[in-house]
């Protein structure tokens, strides 16, 4: 049924979209004087880092794709490429982001792929193209696997992940307060998501979500933005530098530094690449779950609310 | 769409983007000009640690904190602030100040501009960590 399938790269196409968007919200700040900051090194490194993605993308793809098109030989199924299996897709894909995106926190080997797209101290439309150079590198092309074993076709898989990324391009943005109620309680929007970039020990580690904020809901993950936790953008312990490259690779060169210790055990050396962000073998570093501990003797009067639970 | 299309599409607009924020005047660094503002900095990093003492560079790019956890330096980044221990980092003289090189592939070095007064005093300080 869907033999040669094919479907547009929307991320591409998208490209015109996104300058003029961060155009329009540079004008908008400047003009209005808030709803954001912009600093220039910081924003091209953004756009750099989101160039060199899709780069990346078009010199490496063809791995995933590969792999992608064992499964379908193999699959007996085939759901074709009617509108309501494309939205199926859609939806399923979203579930499949929100697992990926929450390995990408909790593993280091995948969090060192997407640590860079937290590695702003700001919060505006480039900050959604800092995206990852090394995603290949991370497997984590395998959870889309069910969905092909399912009979979507990789094709329509792919072109789904691509609007499931150009949804949450226009979230990340100060601009844009809280939406209706029914919005916020369905949708990732912009305050679900500056949530999920706050380096505050409240928001570590929550709202997971690409496009439905319901995963978060249901997997127990959410956090709402509160006006009295003001988000803090950035990484725990933030970057010295805006070259690209070191953006691009320091957590893995990090890794590697840790693995290659002396005298650890090969189950420490493990640890170092599959444990969550911030393990270390003698416990001169903090995960989130220390941090917000932490954050907690300092605050014992947080106790018990959102992200402290 | 043809690559050549997006590759003038793309650097195009990194380039228009990059013009346009530095013409608006947001190429701007922050600049530490209190001690409560080197302080802030560095416990947004670090808010375990006591402070024991702030020296600001004169230019306010950087500030030399002394903590119960040893030294470290608080800097610069973009409009933002960045803040590093120095466990482990090689301090170099320069003509202008002082040069740290933090041996940590996120944060190379940093240039911190001194006068002479200056620099003897950080680099005292500097001398006696652990």
């Amino acid at each position: 049924m869907t033999g040669d399938l094919t479907f547009p790269d929307v991320v591409q196409y998208a490209v015109p979209f996104f300058i003029a968007a961060i155009l329009v919200e540079l004008l908008w700040i400047t003009l209005k004087g808030k709803g954001g900051r912009y600093e220039t090194r910081d924003a091209v490194t953004s756009l750099i880092m989101g160039a060199g993605n899709v780069a990346s993308g078009i010199a490496l793809g063809f791995i995933a794709w590969g792999f992608f098109m064992v499964l379908w030989d193999v699959t007996p199924l085939d759901l074709g490429s009617s509108w309501w299996v494309v939205a199926l897709c859609f939806v399923l894909d979203d579930l499949r982001y929100y697992w990926v995106h929450r390995f990408g926190h909790r593993i280091r080997w995948v969090w060192a792929s997407h640590v860079n797209h937290h590695s702003s101290q700001h919060y505006n439309l480039t900050t959604a193209l800092r995206q990852t150079w090394t995603y290949t590198f991370t497997f984590m092309m395998v959870v889309r696997a069910p969905l092909i074993l399912l009979g979507f076709h990789p094709a329509m898989v792919l072109f789904v992940g691509g609007l499931n990324l150009i949804y949450q391009f226009w979230i990340h943005t100060e601009a844009i307060g809280k939406l209706p109620r029914w919005v916020e309680a369905i949708m990732n929007t912009p305050s679900h998501h500056r949530a999920h970039h706050g380096r505050n020990a409240r928001y570590l580690d929550c709202n997971y979500a690409g496009v439905f904020i319901v995963w978060d809901k249901l997997f127990g993950t959410f956090v709402p933005e509160l006006d009295e936790d003001r988000v803090d953008y950035g990484l725990v312990h933030n970057l010295g530098t805006f070259n690209p490259l070191r953006v691009a690779f320091h957590e893995w060169v990090g890794i590697f530094k840790d693995m290659t210790q002396r005298g650890l055990t090969l189950r420490e050396r493990l640890m170092y690449a599959v444990a969550p962000p911030g393990w270390s073998h003698d416990g001169s570093r903090q995960t989130s779950e220390g941090i917000k501990a932490s954050h907690l003797q300092r605050h014992p009067e947080d106790r018990g609310t959102p992200g402290f639970d | 769409m043809p690559l050549h299309i997006l590759i003038i599409l793309v650097v195009g607009g990194i380039g228009l983007i990059a013009v346009l924020t530095h013409l608006l005047g947001l190429s701007r660094p922050m600049r530490l000009t209190s001690e409560d503002e080197a302080r802030s900095a560095w416990l947004r990093g670090w808010p375990e640690d006591t402070l024991t003492a702030i020296h600001i560079a004169p230019d306010g790019a950087a500030a030399l904190i002394e903590t119960d956890h040893g030294p470290g330096i608080v800097f610069s980044m973009g409009a933002d602030s960045t803040a590093h221990r120095l466990d482990g980092a090689e301090i170099r003289e320069t003509p202008g100040g002082l040069r740290i090189l933090f041996h940590d592939f996120a944060a190379p070095r940093l240039d911190v501009a001194l006068d002479p007064a200056a620099r003897a005093h950080w680099q005292q300080i500097l001398s006696e960590r652990p």
